[in-house]
């Protein structure tokens, strides 16, 4: 019979929680990093982000001053690194709503230890995405322009425009992820309020759990509410990087237009945003002592996914580059002889040696089951990914149909400081969030828990759950009659 | 001075497995007014307590339907009356170029009547509830399990059902008042 | 929910069929009225062979889609290590064994290739197409073909006969070996079958070019295989066996999937025409331009309509997933549309270069239908016959029969 800790040989079932952990134990290891009372190296950390994100008002109040000239975009090349951040941003969040809602909907339990920061990640890395689109208009103080709000010019926004399918998806977005995040921590909440011993923790707590008490009658509905949500998640989440790539897959540009964009984008998104939870929870989870729950199993299971996505973006830049060839435009021929060749050449190389050849590194087991390689590995994915944006965005707009209108891009040190400061966003929410909030679905993990199953008993070593590890190692008999 | 009416009884429990045992030992015993606690939802549990399928997933479908349409219908409206505009050459009715809106749009209102219909059907928030004056009834948010039966449910009697309650494997049962 | 711990048995008699049975007659059956499909089929040809090359191609790509679905949906249980689809997956070995006949199914196509292919013979002031010459060439083509047949039917064979020996061994190593090696297999699968989609498909029109083009055939396979996984089962439990092997909660999985996997068809179907409608660009828009001249339009329209959104409603619903007749009408109308796509791919060149007469269907269709099924049917029929039909052996059958949904 397997035995709940080891790892069956077969079926690789490893223990969700390592160590006989209770119920108990696992509320005190996830409410221990709120519960403090040494907060230096926390403050340490947030000086640093809060110091990044001054840089980005500094960066965004000077833009809304002088104009958008103090960036580097010009003819030809009119989209810059302001769209190149806001698609690395939006792809970052995708892992999040991947992890949360297509994991829960393949039953994958693994996903309980991770998908709380993995949203959190998401709802600050979209917060990261719309600075963008909103700084970049120019008069920013005419952003309404872009919502159906009825005016007095009596105009209404151009809904053809991929752009403003951009404004709803992403909201959208944001909105519905918010949602889905808020309502998984509500029962996590309950426990923080009820292990609040200060005034303001207990009313705090209080109001956002909304007085829950674990109610079954409760639990049920909130159980359904949950499972449609991760089925709204996942095709929301296909959708949004879909119309993200629709910006540029819906014009005529070589390079841009191919039908592939959609499903490729969708796969570099999910690559890179693991690759931006692997950097976050590999350092979080020593930090915090929370290499028990968030153990080296679920870091290689984020590295298979990382493969995977890897792997399809790999496959989207072989069909591309076979269909540059096979459409016989000599345009599109061009595009890619130019991006691998031409004036940037050196960002298309960081990118296929980031996106392409560093995930192949993962089929080796050494490779999957280090968290220090993963971290540097997930640290390269990242780069990776933002130098595809950049190579897609610029190539094509530098070096278009009529070598008369040519022109090399260069950043200003605007461009450098506003994404910079982006990050200083992301990181201060980040700190904020792992100070108040609990960094692990706490009731989730609980849950996934063999004593967690009515049934559960542990003289017989196990349950015949489609999940949990308990399937014996022996086949059944086939008996005949 | 309000006086303090009985208002039921809490029965506390120490793992999932006599839990689940409770639950359908009270299903049985023809109670209604009665409610199970725990800090995660436990599978089963709703056959064991004998509950309804939640009409939920027909709230959330309807909101999305309603979202899609009036996506679609906003789209169309203002394409082809409000403010025509020829874009690319296309149709002023561009129904293909609508789709991505009126997807987000029944995705935003399904989402909306997920999580509203949810707090709506639990009545949440709600802050006040007389298992809160318990002060073992803490630890439902972090590893033990309470029984609730209303003192208000015909079935119930003081003493009857604290037996029951004990018979199913309750290791603390306290009274509660309003 | 599982109330008992001891691990569930499959009884012989659930999972072999008996030599007396009317399925155990079946692949005689349906060999011989697959030879007499295929011979009603080649009488017909008359002095027209487009249509049957074009009629031969539609049911070709038809049936090709269950046995590259068969192999692709083995592969990734094996590297993902599922357990509830255990008690399925025979069915799919079943299916991927189906694909060395079809090597034998492709030669009327090589037959056909100059009536199929206009690159065969390309007009000399054609410069694109000159420019293509390199890889669209006769010679080319036949060995590309033979290399993804070849390599299909060595990985079907291999993960077939390795779980077939597990039945009698209960070797666990076997199930490492198979996920080991199944993450190859999916690479090969990947690019054999989008480059196979480009060759036999996409070159009918060999000026035109989409590079979702693969992934559009590949979706239109996993949910017609999905749909034949549940009816086979169904097949088999109306004909007494796998009671109590293959339960609501395996049909209701294999109805999300269907579900899900059409979602992504749509998604991918229209990705593609968006795209191309939106830049407007005359190269690329005559392939749809095709598809909406005359009655080809009713077709597109039929298409969209009972491929995507007449499913979509109906199998949302978890009443209908959890009925076995409500699904089996799902799952049989999902297996019409995918013939409706196929057809829809392949046939409207005949129309557009004979003078624009619409769609219509001929009866060659049915014959080739009936031809290349009966062959297809005959091999998958034969193999369930001859092992168990779930893989006895699988360290994780009992996982599979305990499983439980949501």
């Amino acid at each position: 019979m397997a035995q709940r800790l080891e790892m069956d040989p077969v079926s690789g079932r490893a223990p969700l929680v390592l160590g006989a952990t209770s119920f108990d134990e696992l509320t005190k290891a996830v409410a221990a990093p709120m519960e403090r009372t040494d907060w230096r190296k926390w403050w340490v950390a947030f000086g640093v982000s809060v110091s990044l994100l001054g840089l980005l008002l500094v960066s965004v109040s000077w833009l809304v001053w002088e104009g958008i000239g103090i960036w580097g975009l010009n003819n030809p090349v009119g989209w810059g690194w302001a769209i190149v951040n806001f698609v690395f941003w939006v792809g970052i969040g995708h892992a999040g709503t991947l992890i949360s809602a297509i994991l829960f909907l393949f039953r994958q339990s693994w996903r309980t230890s991770i998908n709380r920061s993995a949203e959190a990640m998401t709802i600050f890395a979209v917060m990261c995405a719309l600075i963008f689109p909103g700084i970049h208009v120019g008069r920013i103080w005419m952003a309404y322009y872009l919502f159906p709000i009825p005016n007095q010019m009596s105009m209404w926004p151009n809904f053809r425009s991929p752009l403003l399918w951009d404004v709803f998806a992403v909201s959208t977005y944001f909105t519905v992820s918010l949602l889905f995040w808020f309502v998984g921590l509500i029962p996590d909440l309950a426990t923080m309020r009820d292990r609040a011993t200060t005034k303001a923790r207990k009313i705090g707590y209080g109001i956002f759990s909304l007085g829950w008490r674990g109610s079954h009658r409760h639990w049920q509905h909130y159980e359904i509410a949950y499972l449609i949500l991760a089925g709204l998640a996942t095709p929301l989440v296909l959708s949004v990087h879909t119309i993200v790539s629709f910006d540029f897959a819906v014009s005529q540009l070589p390079g841009w237009h191919t039908t592939i964009f959609p499903p490729y984008f969708v796969a570099g998104a999910i690559f890179s945003g693991f690759g931006m939870v692997l950097t976050l929870l590999i350092p979080a989870r020593v930090i915090f002592d929370l290499e028990h729950i968030i153990t080296v199993k679920h870091l290689e299971n984020m590295a298979k996914i990382i493969l995977l996505t890897g792997s399809l973006v790999g496959y989207s830049y072989a069909m591309e580059f076979f269909i540059a060839w096979y459409s016989g435009n000599p345009n599109e021929s061009f595009a890619f002889v130019n991006r691998m060749f031409g004036p940037y050449a050196w960002a298309y190389w960081i990118m296929v040696s980031c996106n392409v050849i560093t995930p192949q590194l993962i089929w080796f087991r050494r490779v999957r089951q280090s968290p220090l390689i993963l971290f540097i590995l997930s640290i390269f994915v990242n780069i990776g990914m933002w130098f595809e944006r950049f190579v897609i965005t610029v190539t094509s707009l530098a070096n278009d149909f009529l070598p008369s209108s040519w022109g090399y891009f260069r950043p200003t040190i605007w461009d450098l400081t506003t994404f910079l400061g982006s990050f200083g966003l992301f990181f201060t929410m980040f700190c904020l969030f792992v100070r108040f909030l609990p960094l692990v679905a706490l009731a989730e993990v609980k849950s996934v828990q063999p004593e967690a199953d009515p049934h559960y008993d542990p003289e017989a070593g196990g349950v015949a759950r489609g999940d949990l590890e308990g399937a014996t190692l022996a086949a059944p008999e086939v008996t005949h009659a | 001075m309000r006086e303090a009416k009985p208002w039921g009884m809490l029965a506390e429990f120490e793992n999932t497995q006599t839990f689940y045992k409770g639950c359908e030992k009270i299903r049985d015993a023809g109670f209604s007014r009665w409610d199970a606690y725990s800090p995660f939802p436990v599978h089963g549990l709703d056959k064991a307590m004998g509950l309804k399928r939640s009409n939920l997933p027909w709230i959330v479908l309807i909101c999305g339907l309603i979202g899609a349409s009036v996506g679609f219908a906003m789209q169309t409206w203002v394409a082809t009356t409000a403010y025509p505009v020829i874009i690319s050459g296309k149709p002023f009715f561009s129904w293909q170029a609508f789709v991505p809106i009126t997807f987000e749009l029944g995705v935003l209102f399904g989402a909306f009547g997920a999580v509203f219909g949810m707090f709506g059907i639990n009545k949440l928030p709600t802050y006040y509830h007389p298992v809160f004056t318990s002060d073992r009834f803490a630890r439902v948010t972090d590893d033990r399990f309470f029984i609730a039966v209303e003192a208000q449910d015909p079935s119930y009697d003081e003493r009857k059902t604290k037996k029951l309650l004990e018979s199913a494997g309750a290791t603390h049962i306290e009274q509660l008042e309003d | 929910m599982s109330h008992g711990h001891a691990p569930r048995t499959v009884a012989a008699e659930d999972v072999i069929i008996p030599s007396g049975h009317a399925l155990a007659k079946l692949p005689l059956i349906a060999a011989v009225v697959g030879l007499i499909g295929i011979g009603a089929s080649f009488a017909l040809m008359g002095d027209h062979p487009e249509q049957f090359y074009l009629s031969w191609l539609t049911n070709f790509a038809f049936f090709l889609s269950f046995g590259l679905g068969g192999l692709w949906f083995v592969i990734v249980q094996h590297v993902t290590r599922a357990g509830w689809s255990i008690v399925v997956r025979r069915a799919a070995e079943n299916l991927m064994v189906t694909l060395p006949v079809f090597a034998l199914l492709f030669i009327p196509v090589i037959m056909g290739m100059e009536h199929l292919y206009h690159w065969v013979h390309p007009e000399e002031g054609d410069v694109v197409l000159q420019g293509k010459l390199g890889y669209l060439n006769t010679t080319f083509f036949l060995g590309r073909a033979a290399f993804y047949f070849i390599g299909w039917a060595l990985f079907a064979l291999f993960f077939y006969a390795k779980s077939v020996r597990q039945d009698e061994s209960k070797a666990a190593q076997i199930s490492r070996t198979l996920r080991g090696v199944a993450p190859v297999a999916i690479v090969f699968f990947a690019l054999t079958l989008t480059f196979g989609a480009f060759d036999w498909f996409m070159s009918l029109d060999p000026h035109w070019f989409s590079t979702i083009f693969g992934v559009y055939y590949f979706a239109g396979t996993t949910v017609a295989t999905f749909a034949l996984l549940a009816l086979s089962a169904m097949v088999l439990q109306r004909g007494g066996l796998l009671k109590g092997v293959v339960t609501t909660e395996h049909y209701h999985d294999l109805g999300k999937y269907l579900f899900a996997f059409n979602v992504f068809w749509t998604y991918i179907a229209f990705s593609q025409y968006f795209l191309i409608w939106y830049a407007n660009i005359p190269e690329e828009t005559m392939w749809y331009m095709y598809r909406m001249e005359g009655t080809w339009l009713y077709v597109s329209a039929f298409l969209a309509l009972g491929h995507f959104v007449i499913p979509f409603f109906y199998l949302m619903s978890r009443h209908i997933k959890r009925n076995r007749k409500t699904l089996a009408i799902g799952a049989l109308w999902m297996l019409m549309m995918h013939w409706v796509d196929m057809y829809w791919v392949i046939q409207p060149p005949l129309a557009h270069h004979h003078g624009g007469h619409g769609a219509s269907l001929s009866v060659l269709d049915l014959t080739t239908f009936i031809g290349i099924g009966g062959i297809f049917l005959a091999v998958y029929a034969w193999r369930m016959r001859s092992k168990a039909l779930v893989p006895v052996g699988d360290p994780r059958l009992a996982e599979s029969l305990a499983f439980e949904n949501l």
